[in-house]
């Protein structure tokens, strides 16, 4: 696979051969996968974004009077045990799942990314010290961790909570990433164009920047997008076991711990949030599954 | 391994709640060894000291296993039961009470006037720090008992109080004692039905005023059970039949108090047939509760009052308007009729139907729903834009407060919010230190059927649950009047006049009046909750 890559990297094109990104590209396209989940990653960061294009309801205008009543209007969902249109509110809470999600892979994959490049590369007793962290990290159950760790950030109780989950969600959840890009490093590493480079006078940081990272960001980032998928699952895990967001937060996980003690008389303010928050995390990972497939070059 | 991970996280969130469940669930095997037996579901209780127990789930277990000097009959009137007879002077002052000879102490000890004298000095001594203390206030010597810690929480210790035993308290035979008050209280033979005022036996102490380390966890006590074993906290606390108990004797033969986390939890032990009695079913269970118990799901009139209180000391609620118009802004109605279906309802008066010189609407048009004049009276009044209302996240009030929130939210058009706190603890520590909390979630259960315990602790200067520092000079003296008078009729109508004040004042916003919402299985029969909200245990059997 390097030498396509090389070939792009280093010597200017001649008569354009395809990269390594451009055979996946030409490969994704072809993935009915990765268009499916393209299009509803694309509804929820609008939803995200602009959550008045879809509704023109205040999430937070909850009546009494209208607890439980069935779908109406504008409310095409119903309300549920508040009052609240569950439409507006399943919309709304869009924005902190995917602020959650974004913020705490970013900074996943930054320390997984530190870590990843420092083992990998450097190996010998820096890789050892580092796997064996890697190691004790991924021992840490990771609902265990984000119980202590959110209660410890969110102590205020004006927060909101979303600070505290994305960095809890972001301290713990780098593990994997980390490995996935040790191993990619030195993959790479051992390469001939590395080598090349090396013998040519090139220092530490251009050979780990401009050859090796470049070469070991597919795979990382195929990681990412599933972790991306599994921290929004885990900021609603978080929600509903009230370690989460909280306060005046509208999050899916929130509104489905609401609504389990009602679910006997009204299960719609239960099921929608569900839907949309089990089909914002299996569109991540389908992307990252489809990604995979068109980078992996034995599948082809 | 990829593909796994939200899965992971999903069994990981089921293991969660299988662990939580189970840890609540109890052994139900174990409890079958009495054939007679039956199982209540509590929360596990603060203390089973007599005079630490301020709260319900301590409570009802001490009922168990005390006997109390009167009970109350159906018009709140007290009547004596371990007492022979109580007498008191002309000006209501030296109270003279003579105690039924014949009792014993489950350990065999005969309960003697020393066992009462001995328990009450403990819970009025100071240091000992006993939290129903306050119940001894009005005897004579109690001032003396107490010490104040001069820097308050810093290093130096609390001077030694002057006093160790209330001067107020004298034996005059065996099964006989006085109690001199320090102030005239007609109402004082109500007063001593409550749990702090059971005697202890010689074997609870080890010094003289010093309990032994081991006695809270199995209280001996004089009345018709004992505990079997010791309390195993988190888990339940047996107890069994005393033999040949000399007064009324409980159809059942052992009680198993289990303790739950959750009343979830307990309502899904009740149906599966592990539990025998929950005395609260949650809210979120009351719609479906009738038609899965039918007619073994039962409603009674509670003591309980919930309230929300204003921080006095915040200058944005200093203003009388300012609480009025949120008062307005609440539909009381709607609330226990969507929120708590009804199991609830309206408070429109500061004092419980269930004692005796209650009036119905005492509050008046300051709590009756009308968002337009609130609306009016608030912009009038300047209240503030952004009102925040705290409560103790573990006690289930998220429900209403939001829902009142969002009526105040659409009445007044400012912001609300509910603020959560852990534990209730926490939130009065922050009340004390008087920080800026917002409107305050309170609630009151009586000790003693008297008007004046809706009054006096919640509202007096000097009240002991007068968290948010409400202060009327004219109020006080009303009440002190009141507690003073010659006779209880007189008392009610001091206590009446104090209680306008209060519906002008608006201190606090009246919002629900309880009700004991009970379910039962089908093993057991004859279950009544009184309005203590405790479980009869003298009338409730084994179904044949």
């Amino acid at each position: 696979m390097s030498d396509t890559s090389i070939l792009a990297a280093e010597v200017p094109a001649v008569g354009r051969p395809r990269s390594l990104a451009g055979d996946a590209w030409h490969d994704l396209r072809r993935s009915k996968v990765f268009w499916v989940a393209l299009v509803l990653i694309v509804v929820i960061l609008l939803m995200a974004a602009w959550p008045s294009l879809f509704t023109s309801a205040d999430p937070r205008e909850c009546v009494l009077s209208r607890q439980h009543k069935p779908a109406g209007g504008s409310a095409i969902f119903g309300y549920d045990f508040q009052g609240c249109d569950v439409y507006a509110k399943t919309v709304y809470g869009a924005r902190y799942s995917i602020i959650v999600g974004v913020f705490a892979t970013l900074i996943a994959g930054l320390i997984g990314a530190a870590f990843g490049l420092s083992a990998g590369f450097f190996g010998g007793w820096i890789d050892a010290v580092l796997s064996r962290f890697v190691d004790v990290m991924l021992g840490i159950p990771l609902l265990l961790g984000a119980i202590v760790l959110a209660k410890r950030l969110s102590s205020d109780p004006a927060s909101n909570g979303v600070f505290a989950v994305t960095v809890t969600l972001g301290l713990l959840g780098w593990t994997t990433a980390a490995r996935v890009m040790r191993s990619s490093v030195i993959a790479a590493k051992n390469q001939d164009y590395v080598a090349a480079a090396r013998m040519l006078g090139a220092g530490n940081s251009r050979l780990l920047f401009r050859h090796i990272l470049p070469n070991s960001m597919a795979s990382f980032i195929v990681v990412l997008t599933i972790l991306l998928g599994i921290n929004i699952a885990s900021e609603a895990t978080l929600s509903f076991l009230g370690i989460g967001l909280k306060g005046d937060a509208i999050s899916w996980g929130i509104a489905i711990s609401e609504a389990t003690g009602y679910v006997r008389v009204a299960a719609g303010p239960l099921i929608w949030p569900s839907l949309f928050l089990a089909a914002t995390v299996l569109a991540f990972i389908m992307l990252g599954d489809a990604v995979r497939d068109a980078f992996d070059p034995k599948l082809r | 391994m990829r593909g796994n991970g939200p899965w992971k996280m999903a069994a990981g969130a089921a293991a969660i709640a299988l662990l939580a469940a189970g840890c609540s669930g109890g052994s139900s095997d174990d409890d079958e060894t009495l054939p007679n037996a039956i199982s209540i579901g509590i929360v596990e209780p603060d203390s089973l000291i007599p005079s630490n127990t301020v709260e319900q789930n301590g409570s009802s277990v001490l009922a168990s296993l005390f006997y109390p000097l009167v009970r109350f009959d159906d018009n709140r009137k007290p009547y004596t039961v371990a007492a022979e007879s109580i007498t008191h002077d002309k000006a209501n002052k030296v109270w003279t009470i003579k105690i039924r000879p014949d009792f014993t102490f489950s350990n065999g000890e005969p309960v003697t006037a020393d066992n009462y004298i001995n328990a009450w000095n403990y819970g009025a001594y100071g240091p000992n720090a006993q939290l129903a203390s306050y119940f001894f206030s009005r005897i004579d010597g109690y001032a003396q008992m107490q010490s104040v810690d001069a820097d308050g929480d810093g290093p130096q210790k609390a001077p030694e109080p002057k006093a160790k035993k209330l001067s107020g308290l004298k034996k005059l035979t065996n099964t006989s004692f006085t109690v001199t008050l320090s102030a005239g209280f007609a109402g004082w033979e109500s007063v001593i039905g409550y749990d702090a005022f059971y005697p202890l036996p010689k074997a609870a102490f080890k010094a003289d005023g010093v309990l032994a380390d081991t006695y809270g966890d199995a209280p001996i006590g004089n009345g018709p059970f004992k505990v079997k074993g010791k309390w195993e906290h988190d888990s339940k606390i047996q107890v069994e039949k005393v033999a040949d108990f000399k007064g009324t004797v409980p159809k059942v033969d052992g009680i198993t108090w289990k303790i739950y986390q959750d009343l979830g939890a307990q309502y899904a032990d009740l149906l599966a047939g592990n539990l025998d009695v929950e005395t609260k079913v949650p809210i979120e269970s009351l719609a479906s509760a009738s038609g899965d118990l039918g007619a073994r799901l039962q409603k009674s009139p509670s003591s309980a009052f919930a309230f929300v209180g204003f921080p006095m000391y915040d200058p944005q609620y200093a203003n009388r308007d300012v609480r009025r118009a949120i008062s307005m802004a609440i539909n009381r109605g709607e609330m226990t009729d969507q929120i708590f279906l009804g199991s609830e309802t309206p408070a429109t008066s500061f004092v419980s139907p269930v004692v005796s010189g209650y009036r119905p609407n005492t509050c008046g048009d300051n709590c009756e729903y009308n968002p337009t004049k609130a609306k009016a009276l608030y912009a009038a009044a300047k209240g503030p834009t952004d009102i925040k209302v705290s409560y103790n996240a573990d006690g289930g009030h998220k429900a209403w407060v939001d829902a009142m929130c969002n009526q105040i939210k659409a009445s007044l058009g400012v912001n609300c919010t509910g603020s959560p706190e852990a534990k209730l603890s926490d939130l009065l520590k922050k009340v004390r230190a008087h920080k800026s909390v917002g409107l305050i979630r309170l609630a009151w259960a009586m000790d003693y059927p008297l008007m004046e315990n809706y009054l006096g602790p919640l509202y007096t200067t000097d009240g002991s649950s007068n968290y948010y520092g409400y202060t009327n000079t004219a109020f006080d003296s009303l009440v002190r009047e009141g507690s003073e008078a010659a006779t209880t009729d007189a008392a009610e109508k001091k206590w009446q006049q104090a209680e306008d004040i209060l519906a002008q004042d608006m201190p606090v916003l009246p919002l629900r009046f309880g009700q004991n919402v009970f379910g039962h299985s089908e093993k057991v029969t004859n279950v009544s909750m009184d309005l203590f909200q405790k479980v009869d245990i003298y009338k409730i059997e084994i179904a044949s």
